[in-house]
């Protein structure tokens, strides 16, 4: 009697134990493993496409601007200087900029995460078996953007960990030799050359010419230390791209600052924004005035002065600054009106002081007048733009010793633009320039052309420029007094040298602490 | 239990009988009288027989159980009554206070997941509070009504708005992240979260288990502590007809001493002037004030000087709150029979009028719980809760808006954002226009718990049960097109619906049986559950409307579509338990539990599902061995020791960590998928803590005076945490097992009737706890795992940071050393501040290793948050029909960071200030400890340091209850079995050197006091 009641519910135990193994199974119902993602092409192309994306978003807000800060073309606005110091210390250079700098690591960060996911994808299409020409072109994207990504953060904080899941066991995620990391980036565009296709019809990604524009440039930038500087190699690339005939300025300099022109026969390659959230860019946030933005949130070129222009880099050569007369670009690049609906704005007198001083003006969004906050300003921001090419160009010839040649170059497209089109005789760069001559003029020249486009640093700091160039123009630099060689390079932020188990203190930057 | 009580009774009757012959001798008869309450729930039990020994002769108890008889001496009083074991008592002249055992039926047994047990089977460490103690304090969550009462329970009001919740920490941390929180379980049920659901009128019992082997039967989820929650049931007798309720007003305990206006423009001026007297060291100072105080000021907008001129200041706080009231009402219906079977059916309404303008709390709902006998060896029965609440919501950040708004700001309802120095921030939204936010909330709840027993053979039970938790959730939002939120966003309104759903089920079987073999009494266990829980939502925002009208309720006329957001979800996680186990003891003096469980869980990877959890607990009744009988010691009626040992479990951590997830997000025209930023960790397991417990019980004078202690032990491996990552790997963070934790303590319980006459009664209670926790391994070789956070998420915070050797709830920061005087200057210049300066009256930091430079290795573990005693204590004193109940809860040696405080010790005046600046440090009062005033940051901050670690040390005074009980002569009349009317007093005082609004809820916004009055009345 007892014992058959046992039976029971020992039979029901039974029973049900089979299929509990299988009760305690849950598969995600709303997401894909990574498993499912590497899989297939179809899951691996909406990933890259995820990573142009995240690439973008490193140019949008105040992040895309830290780099520029800090540089004799641009610096922070009074207001944003007074009221925090840890930030004002990127163009201060002084016992703020240290490894507990949240800017700095909020770009370090946002950055990896991006090279190490094109990494994984890199490492797993070689085991993809599937046909077809789809294959190579994101091999070549994904080799593209690890490249771009490294190279930039290398050229900031220079000896990086190098992700490649081939080569984990032998790399880990410790700083690399320049020589390493740089050969590392040439192969890898040399791999996007070989894969990615002369056109794109979806502008996001990147082409062939994009991964030729950089090679040449990395050629360019790289350190002397990595032994990849090349003027050579470099105006090969450069040739290549001119020669190919795909490439063209644009007549009139304004129409690059048009936000209905996008994606001129001039860009090689830019970042693609719009004015809806997500996918707007904040950058007039940052760019605009608080003059403005106190008398209207919706007006286009109003903002909280996160960079403004140096006195250097919006003043006339007359008054010690950069602007040629007549030059269109200085007031296509540059603010200096603030009148706004027939009334000019006084300055708050509790305000930073320079709220009415020239501003920003390449991200002015128009389309945002009067209908949306200027937060959601969204026009496309450049990466590879063809002038910049053009200039490159003319360096690498003047460095290869074919100084004239550059002088033209620089005299029949850019200036002659600049100008345009018509470059009146005492603005032409004369062709006996000693290639010394030209190397400082070509410094002002990329200014004028490129000014607030994220190249400036990179520039100043592969001449050998940023200590004796930020010291001597940007105030804030020049008030403080502290910059030094040492920061020619950024520190390693210390989140970094704490989680990184490759990493120890004495792995940081030379003369910074981890403070 | 019938042979064991009745043994007991002997020897306590016996005992009384030696006691009262040797103090009173005389030979008289003498008038008798006592009151007779319920052992479990402490309640009086009224309409019981109170017979003499031997007669026919006697009374019964009236409606609050009183009873009144002449007598002879030696007579010994027998009480009956249903529902009740009969018990017997020697008269005394003195008052008796006699506590019936009740019968073997469901007010001793409890319901833990899938199977019924008897309360005093649940071996280990339990806490426990009855219906009494829940009456005592008026609150409307059951978490409110145990504060203070339980020992090793940390109960903690940190949400005080209108239907907020509370955190409980059952003997401190033992895990990181992942289920801090015990698990409640509702006649059976395990819920999770939303616990206001819970109506505490209709709870008979809470039970805290604490110790493995308590928990062991939740073994997958028990590792944080276990609340068990009975409901109530019909008793045996007559039907009860109760209805109780209460209606009061709040209002906010405390209010921080924020600058007026004058005085904040006399601290900017003086920010301003020490700032431009340190770059112009020979300028005229005075001459620079008068300027900040002229038209066209650096210093000051011109509306600031104009409410300046005018000797004005503005309280933008009071524009935004109001009076609360408050009203909870619970009718309720009950009848059982004698075979068990039995019908529990209430209803209740809560509303409440919140603090802020706007905000309300509502909930209505009921519970009906039924047993029945079908068959005599056929029991079934249902559990049933279901509620409304619907919420009115105020707008998240208005509150802190309006309490830190500028005081020189004129009241504007028209401004669409506050501004200081005559700068408008777009992130300081008018809290005013705010108030427009249209934000509702509603939830419906049922609980239902059912089973079926069978006993088909004397001590062999067979019982299954199914019990379902369904939750909908709705949330509502719009925001108006005119106000500083819509335009900043440029959104022309917005309206957000949020809908969730959970239902989780949870079906569980068992058979169990039990045996007597002379002295050995055995009982065994085998149970099987399954239990699923699945989750979803969607949410709409939807933007631009034409109208604001129609506030949130007419999606379909949004505009802006392209800015519209859809967002939903489903999870879905499972949990499989078997479960065994073996009771028995001897004569029962000797006691031995063993359980074992095997657990498996979704939320681990292939491998790693699996865990199993044996405990151990033994017990020994020395009260009941003859040695302590027959000696001295005699008058111990209790004197138990117990001792268990055994592992929980915890697996409480998001679904699908063991992998890395990538999810579709729409950007710039097509479909890219984007990782969620977590490493998929495929080794992740269960988190085990081995906990071991010693106690003893003690009890004296029938347990007139009972003492609990408890010793614990708690090593906690493999704990769960999610990490930050180097973003090298790729990804942001993963959850890991990252170390091992070793938590211990000891509580104390005391319970005293210090005075048990018949007009005048004094009980007192008390408990204190205290313990201490220190990790004790973390993985690989790191000592240090950092929270990084703030809004870059990349700076290591000064909480949440786990370092070998210290508390989990450890504050790392740079130590304040002192405020520098002159005579600091040339000791301090040769140290590296790292870009600041420090001049005297500002923060020097101590530079902990003294290598002249401040760094990342002079940051230190300056204390922690961990009380060092915590508990409550409380008195209850009746004299004839009046009673006094005062409940306190104290907090001694824990600290907190008061972040308010030291955002109001900013020292520019270009925000808010707290009153303690007018003592700031100046050349003529450098005995302050207050920094100077100084415009710019460019030296260290309050914030920066641990300048603003204050002690949260507290004692409260969180009720104080004054009540009435009528007369049965009055209440016969009124055709009433009982009436009684209160008055409480809640939070009314708090002692704490705790300098923000409160030392447990903290400074987000403030704790509410609260006047009530009551009456319960039964038919």
């Amino acid at each position: 009697m007892k014992n058959k009641y046992i039976l029971i519910p020992l039979l029901v135990l039974i029973l049900t134990s089979g299929s509990c193994k299988k009760f305690v199974i849950e598969e995600p119902q709303t997401a894909l493993t990574e498993e499912e993602v590497f899989k297939s092409l179809d899951n691996i192309e909406p990933l890259v496409l995820g990573l142009y994306t995240s690439w973008r978003n490193t140019k949008k807000d105040r992040g895309g601007f830290v780099f520029t800060l800090g540089t004799d073309e641009a610096q922070q606005g009074a207001y944003q200087v007074q009221t925090d110091d840890r930030q004002a210390g990127l163009d201060r250079y002084n016992g703020f900029l240290t490894a507990s700098s949240s800017a700095l690591a909020q770009q370090w960060d946002s950055r990896w995460p991006v090279i190490a996911a094109a990494a994984r994808v890199v490492y797993s299409l070689g085991f993809n078996t599937e046909e077809g020409e789809r294959k190579n072109t994101i091999l070549g994207e994904a080799s593209f953007i690890r490249a771009a990504l490294t190279f930039e953060v290398s050229q900031y904080w220079g000896e990086i960990p190098l992700i490649d899941q081939a080569k984990f066991a032998e790399y880990g995620t410790r700083r690399q030799p320049l020589p390493l990391v740089y050969s590392t980036i040439i192969s890898d565009l040399q791999n996007a050359i070989k894969f990615l296709p002369d056109t794109q019809s979806d502008k996001r990604r990147a082409t062939k010419g994009a991964a030729i524009a950089l090679l040449g440039k990395v050629y360019l930038y790289a350190p002397i230390a990595s032994e990849a500087r090349d003027f050579t190699k470099a105006r090969e690339q450069f040739e290549l791209l001119v020669n190919s005939g795909r490439y063209a300025l644009v007549n009139n300099y304004a129409d690059l600052w048009d936000p209905s022109k996008p994606n001129t026969t001039e860009s090689i390659y830019e970042f693609q924004f719009t004015n809806v959230n997500p996918d707007n860019n904040q950058t007039q946030w940052q760019m605009g005035s608080r003059s403005l933005a106190e008398i209207d949130q919706y007006c286009f070129f109003g903002g909280y002065d996160l960079m403004v222009p140096t006195t250097y880099c919006y003043s006339d050569v007359a008054d010690g600054g950069v602007w040629e007369n007549g030059d269109v670009r200085k007031n296509l690049s540059i603010r200096y009106d603030f009148t706004y609906k027939g009334k000019k704005p006084v300055l708050n007198p509790s305000f930073g002081g320079d709220e009415l001083d020239p501003h920003v003006k390449k991200y002015e969004d128009p389309r945002t007048e009067g209908t949306l906050s200027f937060w959601l300003s969204g026009k496309n921001i450049f990466y590879l733009r063809y002038a910049d090419i053009l200039l490159c160009y003319a360096e690498t010839l003047n460095e290869t010793g074919n100084t004239a040649k550059a002088v033209e170059i620089v005299n029949t497209t850019v200036r002659r633009r600049a100008w345009g089109g018509n470059l009146p005789a005492d603005q032409m760069w004369s062709a006996g320039l000693s290639s010394d001559q030209f190397r400082t003029k070509i410094m002002d020249e990329r200014m004028r052309e490129l000014c607030f486009e994220g190249w400036r640093r990179m520039d100043l700091i592969r001449t050998g420029k940023l200590v004796e160039l930020a010291k001597l123009r940007n105030k804030w630099t020049r008030e403080s007094g502290t910059i030094q060689s040492f920061h020619n390079l950024y520190p390693i932020p210390l989140q970094e040298i704490k989680q990184n188990s490759d990493l120890t203190e004495s792995d940081q930057n030379p003369g910074y602490s981890n403070q | 239990m019938g042979k064991f009580s009745f043994k007991i009774e002997r020897v306590i009757c016996a005992l009384i009988i030696v006691l009262l012959f040797s103090i009173d001798a005389r030979a008289q008869n003498f008038t008798t009288s006592g009151q007779v309450k319920g052992r479990d729930d402490g309640l009086p039990a009224p309409g019981i027989s109170v017979i003499i020994k031997g007669s026919t002769n006697g009374v019964s108890t009236d409606g609050n159980g009183k009873f009144s008889l002449n007598v002879s001496p030696g007579a010994v009083l027998i009480f009956k009554g249903v529902g009740y074991q009969t018990q017997e008592a020697s008269a005394r002249p003195q008052s008796m206070t006699i506590l019936l055992v009740p019968t073997e039926n469901d007010l001793t047994e409890v319901t833990v997941v899938g199977v019924t047990m008897k309360k005093r089977d649940l071996t280990g460490s339990v806490s426990s509070v009855n219906e009494k103690v829940l009456r005592e304090r008026p609150v409307t969550n059951i978490n409110q009504a145990i504060q203070g009462r339980l020992p090793g329970v940390l109960i903690q009001n940190n949400d005080p708005r209108p239907g907020g919740g509370t955190t409980i920490k059952v003997r401190g941390n033992n895990s990181i992240q992942f289920g801090g929180n015990p698990i409640y379980v509702v006649d059976g049920l395990v819920i999770e979260g939303g616990f206001n659901a819970i109506n505490p009128d209709d709870v008979a019992s809470v039970d805290v288990l604490k110790d493995a082997s308590a928990t062991a039967l939740y073994g997958s989820r028990g590792a944080n502590g276990v609340v068990l929650i009975t409901t109530k049931r019909g008793r045996s007798g007559e039907g009860r007809i109760e209805y109780s309720g209460w209606a009061g007003v709040q209002s906010f305990t405390k209010d921080i001493p924020y600058l007026n206006a004058q005085q904040i423009v006399d601290l900017r001026t003086d920010a301003f002037a020490n700032r431009y007297m340190d770059e112009n060291p020979t300028a005229n100072r005075q001459a620079y004030i008068n300027s900040l105080l002229a038209d066209g000021s650096p210093a000051f907008g011109a509306d600031e000087l104009k409410t300046y001129r005018e000797g004005n200041t503005y309280n933008w706080l009071d524009q935004i709150r109001q009076r609360g009231i408050q009203q909870n009402h619970t009718m309720s219906f009950s009848k059982g029979s004698d075979d068990g079977s039995s019908v529990y059916v209430s209803f209740n309404y809560t509303d409440q009028k919140g603090l802020l303008k706007t905000s309300n709390y509502k909930r209505f709902g009921g519970q009906v719980n039924l047993d029945q006998k079908i068959k005599p060896w056929l029991k079934l029965g249902s559990n049933t809760t279901f509620n409304r609440t619907e919420e009115r919501y105020i707008d998240g950040g208005v509150f802190n808006i309006a309490a830190n708004a500028n005081p020189l700001l004129e009241i504007d309802d028209n401004i669409n954002y506050l501004s200081w120095r005559g700068i408008q921030s777009t992130d300081l939204y008018n809290p005013i226009r705010s108030l427009n936010i249209d934000g509702q909330g509603n939830q419906n709840r049922l609980l239902t718990t059912n089973y079926i027993t069978a006993t088909p053979i004397p001590g062999l039970n067979i019982r299954t049960g199914f019990s379902v938790d369904i939750r909908n959730q709705n949330y509502y939002n719009y925001i108006p097109r005119y106000l500083g939120q819509s335009l900043r966003n440029s959104t022309n309104g917005s309206a957000t619906h949020k809908k969730e759903n959970w239902l989780n089920w949870q079906w569980d079987s068992s058979v169990s049986y039990e045996k007597s073999y002379g002295k050995h009494n055995l009982s065994g266990l085998v149970s099987f559950g399954l239990s699923h829980n699945s989750y979803d939502y969607n949410q709409i925002d939807a933007r631009g409307f034409a109208t604001d009208d129609f506030s949130f309720k007419y999606l379909g006329g949004a505009f802006l579509k392209e800015q519209f957001q859809l967002q939903s979800d489903f999870t879905t996680n499972s949990l499989v338990s078997y479960v065994s186990r073996f009771n028995y003891n001897y004569d029962n003096k000797f006691f031995a539990t063993l359980t074992g469980r095997y657990d498996g869980s979704s939320r681990f990877g292939n491998g790693n599902k699996w865990g199993l959890f044996p405990s151990l607990a033994l017990g020994w009744n020395i009260a009941k061995e003859d040695f302590i009988k027959e000696s001295s010691l005699a008058m111990l009626n209790t004197l138990k020791l117990r001792a268990g040992y055994g592992i929980a479990g915890n697996q409480n951590i998001p679904n699908f960590a063991y992998r890395s997830l990538y999810r579709p997000v729409f950007t710039s025209g097509s479909v890219t998928y984007v990782s969620d930023g977590r490493l998929g960790n495929e080794r992740l397991r269960w988190e085990k803590q081995k906990q071991f417990n010693f106690g003893i019980d003690l009890g004296v004078l029938e347990d007139r005076f009972t003492l609990s202690a408890d010793y614990f032990v708690i090593n906690n491996s493999n704990l769960l945490m999610q990490r930050t990552l180097s973003t090298t790997t790729g990804f942001t963070n993963t959850i890991d097992n990252v170390g091992s934790l070793r938590n211990q303590g000891i509580e104390f319980n005391l319970n005293a009737q210090i005075i048990s006459k018949t007009d005048l009664q004094w009980n007192f209670s008390a408990n204190v706890s205290t313990y201490k926790n220190k990790i004790t391994k973390l993985y690989g070789n790191v000592d240090a795992i950092y929270n990084y956070g703030g809004y870059t998420g990349v700076e290591i915070q000064r909480e949440g940071n786990l370092f070998l050797g210290e508390s989990l709830n450890s504050i790392y920061t740079y130590k304040f050393d002192k405020i520098a005087q002159e005579s600091d200057m040339a000791r301090i210049a040769g140290i590296d501040y790292g870009g600041r300066t420090i001049r005297p009256g500002d923060i020097i930091p101590v530079d902990i290793n003294g290598d002249n430079k401040i760094d990342d290795a002079d940051r230190i573990v300056v204390g922690n948050m961990d009380p060092k005693l915590y508990g409550g204590f409380a008195s209850d004193i009746t004299y004839k029909n009046l009673s006094l109940n005062t409940v306190f809860n104290y907090n001694i040696g824990g600290k907190r960071i008061n972040y308010l405080y030291e955002g109001l010790l900013g020292g520019t005046g270009e925000y808010a200030g707290h009153i303690d600046e007018l003592d700031r440090w100046t050349p003529t009062n450098t005995s302050s400890n207050i920094p100077r005033a100084y415009r710019g940051t460019g030296r260290y901050g309050a914030g920066e340091t641990d300048y603003a670690v204050q002690s949260t040390s507290f004692l409260r005074l969180s009720a104080i209850t004054l009540s009435y009980t009528f007369n049965q002569a009055f209440t016969k009349k009124a055709k009433m079995s009982n009436l009684r009317v209160y008055f409480t007093a809640s939070n009314v005082f708090t002692a704490t050197g705790y300098k923000g609004y409160d030392p447990e809820g903290g400074d987000n916004y403030p704790t509410a006091k609260m006047f009530v009055t009551g009456v319960n009345i039964g038919f």
